[in-house]
């Protein structure tokens, strides 16, 4: 069975964006979008990769899916 | 009786919703925006969010916003930045003659360390013409530097057409607007800059904070030294409650600058139409159309401004005027002067600049009392006499 990939409503690209300035502009641009609403995060791959999804976490919001990509890391969020 | 404040263009009452959205940052959120931990990264929200906001309002990309501690700073950093990344270029800098003294001293500190400098003259009405500026580009010139809007006369400048020859010569291309950004519609594409100046406590914001808008790419050296801050564009720890006042300004701004566009621009009229009518030798100043819709500036023949000002000090009005007492003797304003007024006429100027709050029932009043200290005055005044 093939699973379908969930299409995000909004995405950023924050690779080169350090931390935790990274952290902030994605709360920032989950703040602006409706509960349930998709936001794909690309960052770097290494710390931003780590700390990023833990930050979402810990502000309430969920993590769908993490891809590594070959020149970073997507982040899939759905706001909560 | 509470004074009516008519002022605006010196500076602006902070909203309250300015000072609200400031007050968690004084109180709960005073961390360094630059520490890694918890405690920075909620300042750090603040000054993004802010910096969000600001880049909204003028149709810029966040990162191509730099805070500053205010509109002056800025404008010390578009021509001394631009000066020192770009003499391998060249020498020449071209700007006007109405500058603010932010943009005119600035350049002639350039001109003290060895820059060329060439300061356009405006017409009568204070327009720097496109083609002034265009003849004046040479190919050493490096730097565009033309005010958006007068602060004393209100003249709104050309700024997109000189922004398009700029381009055509690839020649950087600043503009001060500290006295339009939150009062007319600003977007740095369409007005073709790739330097923007501005200042929190124009637009109902705090003192203490302004930002430059630096394209990117464009080449610009960083100011101040001493810290990663800003990119890397301005050290310093960021004034976070100042900047996150800016920051809900410019979103105040966005949403009701059309409302209040109109309703100053109709106190405007009422002022420039009855001053003339009840006073005789009024002289209105700046262009009559093209011009901030909240400036109403004009001179009074055979009267000092400073004592206008003082005078109506008293009577519960404060306004400005370009003139000032230095060492006892009145100095006419520069800017007057430059639009071919006689000396004795503008040292007669008064400026009123109105905001959000003003009231018809205020400029009303206002239009009694000033001929009556004008009519003082001119009996008193030793300018009369000349």
């Amino acid at each position: 069975m093939v699973m379908s990939v969930p299409k995000p409503d909004q995405s950023i690209d924050l690779r080169g964006t350090p931390c935790p300035l990274n952290w902030v502009k994605t709360k920032l641009r989950l703040e602006e979008m409706q509960p349930g609403a998709l936001l794909a995060v690309v960052v770097d791959d290494g710390a931003p990769a780590r700390n990023v999804p833990r930050s979402v976490e810990t502000e309430g919001h969920r993590v769908v899916e993490t891809t590594r990509l070959p020149d970073g890391v997507r982040v899939l969020i759905e706001r909560c | 009786m509470e004074q009516a404040y008519f002022d605006h263009a010196a500076t602006t009452p902070p909203r309250e919703e300015v000072v609200q959205a400031m007050t968690p940052y004084l109180r709960d959120r005073w961390g360094n925006p630059s520490s890694l931990h918890r405690t920075g990264t909620r300042a750090l929200e603040g000054v993004e969010r802010a910096r969000e906001r600001l880049a909204s309002l003028i149709g810029a990309q966040p990162e191509e916003i730099v805070f500053t501690g205010s509109g002056t700073e800025a404008d010390n950093q578009a021509l001394i930045g631009s000066w020192v990344a770009n003499r391998h270029r060249g020498n020449h800098l071209v700007t006007s003659a109405v500058e603010h003294h932010a943009v005119s001293h600035t350049a002639a500190f350039l001109e003290s360390l060895g820059a060329r400098v060439t300061y356009v003259s405006s017409d009568e009405f204070g327009v720097v013409h496109p083609d002034a500026v265009g003849a004046a580009i040479a190919d050493d010139t490096i730097l565009v530097s033309v005010m958006h809007a007068n602060n004393e006369v209100g003249t709104i400048q050309p700024i997109a057409e000189i922004g398009g020859i700029c381009r055509e010569r690839g020649v950087l291309f600043h503009t001060d607007a500290v006295q339009t950004v939150g009062h007319l519609p600003v977007n740095v594409s369409d007005l073709k800059v790739d330097l923007l100046s501005l200042s929190a406590h124009k637009l109902y914001g705090p003192k203490g904070v302004g930002a430059l808008y630096l394209r990117k790419g464009a080449a610009v050296a960083s100011f101040i030294h001493g810290g990663a801050q800003e990119l890397g564009r301005r050290a310093s720890t960021e004034n976070v409650a100042g900047i996150v006042g800016l920051g809900e300004a410019a979103r105040l701004a966005q949403q009701d600058m059309a409302a209040e566009s109109s309703h100053v621009a109709a106190l405007c009229h009422l002022v420039l139409r009855e001053v003339k009518a009840r006073i005789p030798g009024v002289h209105l100043t700046g262009h009559p159309t093209l011009r901030l819709p909240n400036n109403a500036s004009f001179c009074i023949s055979g009267v000092e401004g400073e004592a206008l000002v003082l005078d109506l000090d008293e009577a519960g009005f404060a306004v400005s005027s370009g003139s000032a007492c230095s060492s006892g003797l009145l100095e006419p304003s520069r800017v007057l002067l430059a639009l071919g007024l006689s000396p004795l006429v503008a040292r007669g100027s008064l400026r009123l600049s109105f905001g959000r709050a003003n009231t018809v029932a205020e400029v009303e009043r206002f239009l009694e009392v000033l001929p009556q200290i004008a009519e003082r005055l001119r009996k008193l005044s030793p300018v009369s006499a000349c």
